[in-house]
């Protein structure tokens, strides 16, 4: 008990959290403000739409749209002073609280999507961390008591966590037949007919596993050594790495054969907490000050 | 300090696990038992949708955006939920597109709208452009 203790509490710097705090509550805040158009439009879908899930479940009838559209606007608001660390221990709960309130009622309308799971887990495990004690607006407090690493860990578990799920899914719903390659094949063919009539584009690597599932068990097994080999990400850097890269190739892959587009892994966002993300900070932090520099000399 | 980040540490990865104990087809937000590509499905499908027609008749193939959402997924939940509510509700998304289509420079040539159900082999309608069976519901004309 005392090894897994010590190894969930090892010590990291502050900044590597806030870095987290930064960069996922940016993405959050600017995937909100751009498609919040859109979430609003689906509000507009009316009562015969509404299937509430997850928190939205205490509504029996769909909020009046522009009401959906003020939440999303204070959802953003939080999310700036979640970002900027302003108030954080006031305005972070708030802002994870909102982003869970407005994701969750953009998938109360038939249609449960799986790309923003992730990054709502990150938030709230953010929001519940001592994550703005860098790079905040917020004086800086005493160190945490607890250190700065087990948030981190947190996600990274959160991360691995969603994955095996996924792969869980997969042998739970259709067993060892995952793995035969005609499988992956329909699922390629199925979701890219929907796209064809629907009128999206259909995924550039569609068409040469069609007629020719075979080569597609080398992706079914890789799938589920991804998916299911996830929590060895959270053993050593290294593997975190290697994983990491793995995983952003397979849904480069989904890209590839389904059009389906996972950004918050596709960005890297999602591996994030397996990195040294303070780096990134830091490398801007850099780039502006020598951009300040030359422009005041 | 430690007993509330193991709390919280604890609670959050209990949470998000705990979908492992559902039905895996009880899917939810944001805890998920993730069953999206899990299904075995077969090649053929039948799915609701909306078609342009223009004035030679011609079959056009229309957007997402058209039914109110970027979403694929979202737009045929769309069609499914209008068909339960029967012809009304048929009628009045088929005349929603219809306006939509109107002002929709992409879509000029079109001058009716049809909502159909079509049943096509995946495979076949890919690879080999073979479209399937498709019976119409609703039509209701583009007015600009």
């Amino acid at each position: 008990m005392k090894r897994i203790a010590d190894w969930w509490f090892a010590s990291a710097p502050a900044e590597r959290l806030a870095a987290l705090r930064l960069l996922i509550g940016g993405y959050a805040l600017l995937y909100i403000a751009m498609r919040l158009p859109e979430f609003v439009a689906v509000a507009r879908y009316g009562r015969a739409q509404f299937q509430p899930v997850g928190v939205v479940r205490v509504l029996d009838a769909p909020l009046p749209p522009s009401a959906a559209l003020v939440i999303g606007i204070i959802t953003c608001v939080l999310l700036a002073g979640f970002v900027a660390g302003f108030k954080y221990r006031v305005t972070a709960p708030l802002a994870a609280a909102a982003l869970l309130w407005t994701i969750t009622y953009r998938n109360c309308w038939g249609q449960v999507f799986h790309t923003e799971n992730l990054l709502v887990l990150h938030v709230i495990a953010l929001a519940l961390a001592p994550a703005a004690d860098a790079w905040a607006i917020d004086k800086p407090r005493a160190p945490a008591a607890s250190g700065y690493g087990w948030p981190i860990k947190l996600m990274a578990a959160l991360t691995a966590a969603t994955y095996v799920l996924a792969g869980v899914a997969k042998l739970r719903i259709a067993g060892v037949d995952w793995l035969d390659g005609e499988l992956l094949r329909n699922q390629i063919a199925v979701d890219n007919l929907r796209k064809a009539l629907l009128g999206d584009p259909v995924a550039p690597l569609a068409h040469p596993f069609l007629d020719h599932p075979g080569p597609l068990v080398v992706f079914s097994v890789m799938t589920l050594v991804i998916e299911l080999g996830a929590p060895l990400a959270l053993a050593h850097r290294r593997i975190a790495y290697a994983w990491a890269l793995t995983a952003w190739g397979f849904h480069v892959g989904v890209i590839l054969m389904m059009n389906i587009w996972f950004p918050y892994p596709l960005l890297g966002l999602a591996f994030l907490p397996l990195v040294p993300a303070d780096r990134i900070i830091k490398v801007v932090i850099r780039a502006a000050q020598g951009i300040r520099r030359r422009l005041t000399r | 300090m430690r007993v509330y980040a193991a709390v919280v540490s604890v609670a959050m990865l209990a949470a998000t696990l705990y979908p492992l104990t559902l039905d895996p087809r009880e899917d939810g937000f944001p805890l998920s038992t993730y069953p999206m590509f899990a299904w075995k499905r077969p090649t053929k499908q039948t799915y609701r949708y909306a078609l342009g027609e223009t004035a030679a008749g011609q079959r056009r193939t229309l957007r997402p955006i058209l039914v109110g959402t970027r979403e694929v997924l979202q737009a045929i939940r769309v069609f499914d939920r209008a068909m339960s509510g029967g012809r009304p509700a048929l009628t009045q998304l088929c005349e929603s597109i219809a306006a939509r289509v109107a002002g929709h420079e992409d879509f000029g040539d079109v001058v009716a709208i049809r909502i159909v159900t079509g049943t096509h082999d995946s495979v076949e309608y890919l690879a080999r452009d073979v479209i399937g069976r498709e019976i119409e519901h609703v039509r209701c004309v583009v007015k600009r």
